[in-house]
């Protein structure tokens, strides 16, 4: 695990099955996962970065991240139950008011 | 004094009535006749008083002097061409300001005894005093935008009286058509004012007189001015809107229809004399134009039943009358005929009001006869009239017309065509005006019994303006001084006088015991299908144009071309509205794909910039 260029291709397949899952997966709590796995790729990213340039700006952006992230999740998931509340659905199908 | 009071008193008086006109109809006060008439009339009394100031003036005077010019400012500036808002009285216009404001001043006096019931006399008086307003711009503009405006005016004016009971919507009709007719006529005057302005580059109409024009300019130009006058004096082709015109009250009729408006063609005619003179064709034009439209006239005259019809008639009968003295080059024979026209065709404009008025509204003269012994006053002035316009010695109308029907013959551009036709006019004229005086005032009485009881003369205010007109109808031929009297002249004067005086005895033995209805020749009344064949061949062929302009151009181009219009709008948004699903991961579904596809591009760009440079 010590070739960085590998931590990027991880990274970049993990960013793409997260974004699948935002995309596809219908269930807003999945959706809330895929959107952790997608900050995570991308944290990996930082830290494959940081170590190719052998600077320490990119460990410390991820660390921002997870914090951020952190508290994504906490407002996220706050969203998801309330919306589950009014609309006694999690199903991203059935929120189509945008339309509207 | 300037000639500038000559204007303003009338524009004044328009101004005062028609601000009174409006905070009554505001308030819903009454005004009365009385009143606004006084007020309209004193304005044009003024108006006269300054223009006999100038008459004085210049009587004993040289030629050289009896011209003032006034400029008011400056009025077009553009580059090189300037052109000033000036008045200029000469001779001629001073006459005409005369006749507006002198017979004017009568008939606005008449009017308010003729105006006494009328709903809105400040309305009808401000018109009145609004139309010797642009009359008298018309006659003493230095400039031929000046007199165009005048001539609008006056045009406008006439509409507003003409439709002036604007309840009735025949007389709005007639109104609109005498208005339309004489927007014909303005085409001409509009080009032949672009004419002057390119060839003259002056449209001052003492430059424009002085102007070297090639001669077929000339005649372009003088033609044009003369196509305007037929429009405003109702000359063939267009005058068919004068007897439609006698709708306006019959004052209007006598002040606008028969002494003033009626009468600027042949003062714009005298204007361009000078360049008349360089142009025979056109002379010869204008003299076969009016004679035609005089003999024309008076055989449609011979077969009416209206009064005020005979008198329509009869008045573009003596315009073809000024229009041949201007024809053959008689142009002080026109304008003097003018003056004498003025006084007695307004006299027996107001004399047809009068029993108009003791009738209540009657118009038709067969419903009239026997009105000598009720209407003493106005028979006798109506019969002064009726010798004047018929040429006996020593009435007004003798002079002025048998100097026509001589000149007709004697001068240069006249001859014994032109000559006889004038003098069988002259023999028509005494025909049907002798029919007319006789079936009004002197036949066995055809009035229904309940009108008879309430016949009465008018007041004197109503009068008062008929005895002075005839006066002036008696004595007005003598302030001409004919010059260089040919040695047939006689002849033709003894012939005129004897052809009148038997037409007219003819005509009096015949309808002096009428008592029925005359059966007309229907063709002739309705004036020989002129009006018709202006609606079949005009009126139609606008109207067929104008539905295939509508079927082809508007309903085919434009109404389809705007249908494509919206249908391309309506289908490209159904295009678009199929982006707007409302799912939020579709949305994120196409950002991807457009973030994608950016990043291809841009990725392509620097690919290509590494192949091309080799970085």
């Amino acid at each position: 695990m010590n070739d960085p260029w590998l931590m990027l291709i991880v990274s970049c397949t993990v960013f793409v099955i997260g974004l699948i899952g935002v995309i596809f997966r219908k269930n807003l709590l999945v959706v809330l996962m895929s959107i952790e796995l997608m900050l995570n790729a991308v944290n990996l990213s930082f830290v494959a970065f940081s170590k190719i340039h052998h600077v320490l700006d990119g460990q410390i952006n991820a660390l921002f991240v997870m914090t951020v992230a952190a508290a994504e999740s906490a407002v996220g998931l706050g969203l998801v139950i309330a919306m589950f509340r009014t609309l006694k659905t999690a199903d991203s199908d059935q929120i189509q008011m945008l339309r509207d | 004094m300037s000639i500038l009071l000559i204007v303003l008193f009338p524009l004044i008086g328009f101004l005062i009535n028609g601000i009174r006109y409006i905070i009554s109809t505001k308030k819903g006060t009454k005004i009365s006749s009385q009143q606004s008439g006084m007020i309209a009339t004193f304005a044009m009394v003024l108006s006269f008083l300054v223009s006999v100031y100038y008459y004085f003036q210049f009587n004993g005077q040289s030629n050289e002097v009896k011209l003032i010019d006034q400029n008011l400012f400056s009025w077009i500036k553009i580059g090189a061409f300037h052109l000033d808002f000036a008045l200029r009285l000469d001779p001629l216009s001073l006459l005409f300001s005369l006749i507006i404001t002198g017979v004017g001043s009568l008939i606005h006096l008449y009017s308010i005894g003729y105006m006494k019931e009328d709903a809105s006399p400040a309305k009808y008086f401000s018109y009145l005093n609004l139309f010797c307003f642009m009359m008298l711009n018309l006659v003493l503009g230095s400039s031929m935008p000046h007199v165009f405006l005048g001539w609008e005016g006056v045009g406008l004016a006439s509409y507003l009286l003409i439709g002036y009971w604007n309840l009735d919507v025949e007389k709005v009709m007639a109104g609109q058509k005498a208005f339309v007719m004489n927007r014909i006529g303005d085409l001409g005057f509009l080009i032949a004012m672009f004419v002057a302005y390119k060839y003259v580059g002056s449209l001052d109409l003492i430059e424009i007189q002085k102007s070297t024009m090639s001669p077929f300019v000339v005649t372009v130009f003088t033609g044009l001015v003369f196509f305007a006058c037929t429009g405003k004096s109702a000359q063939i082709p267009l005058f068919t809107w004068l007897p439609d015109a006698m709708a306006g009250p019959t004052p209007v009729s006598a002040l606008i229809h028969a002494a003033t408006m009626v009468t600027s063609g042949v003062y714009l005619l005298n204007r361009i004399s000078p360049l008349l003179i360089q142009a025979p064709q056109v002379l010869s034009v204008i003299a076969i134009v009016g004679v035609t439209t005089a003999f024309i006239a008076a055989i449609i005259a011979c077969a009416q039943k209206d009064i005020k019809k005979i008198l329509a008639y009869s008045t573009i009968s003596q315009l073809g009358f000024m229009f041949l003295a201007c024809g053959v080059g008689a142009f002080d024979a026109g304008v003097f005929h003018v003056m004498t026209h003025a006084f007695f065709k307004a006299l027996m404009f107001l004399g047809a009001g009068s029993v108009i008025h003791a009738l209540h509204e009657e118009q038709n003269i067969f419903k009239m006869g026997g009105l000598s012994k009720k209407l003493p006053i106005t028979t006798i002035t109506f019969v002064v009239g009726w010798a004047a316009i018929l040429g006996i010695p020593p009435f007004s109308g003798f002079f002025s017309k048998d100097e026509i029907i001589i000149e007709s013959l004697n001068s240069p551009y006249g001859n014994q065509v032109l000559f006889a036709m004038a003098l069988l006019t002259a023999l028509l004229t005494a025909f049907y005006m002798t029919r007319l005086l006789v079936l009004v005032f002197f036949s066995p009485s055809r009035m229904d019994k309940d009108v008879e009881e309430h016949v009465h003369e008018s007041p004197l205010v109503m009068t008062f303006p008929l005895i002075v007109l005839a006066v002036l109808s008696l004595i007005g031929g003598f302030w001409h001084h004919s010059e260089g009297a040919h040695e047939n002249s006689q002849m033709i004067m003894i012939t005129s006088v004897a052809v009148a005086i038997l037409s007219a005895g003819f005509s009096f033995y015949r309808y002096r015991k009428f008592d029925s209805e005359e059966q007309t020749n229907n063709f002739i009344e309705n004036g020989l299908g002129i009006n018709n064949f202006y609606n079949n061949f005009f009126g139609k062929g606008v109207t067929i144009v104008s539905k295939g302009l509508f079927r082809w151009i508007e309903a085919g181009i434009i109404q389809n071309g705007l249908k494509f219009c919206t249908w391309a709008v309506e289908f490209s948004g159904n295009v678009l509205k199929s982006f707007q699903v409302g799912s939020v991961q579709v949305y994120l579904m196409m950002m991807v794909l457009l973030g994608l596809s950016l990043m291809i591009w841009v990725l392509q760009g620097v690919m290509h910039g590494v192949l091309i440079y080799g970085k």
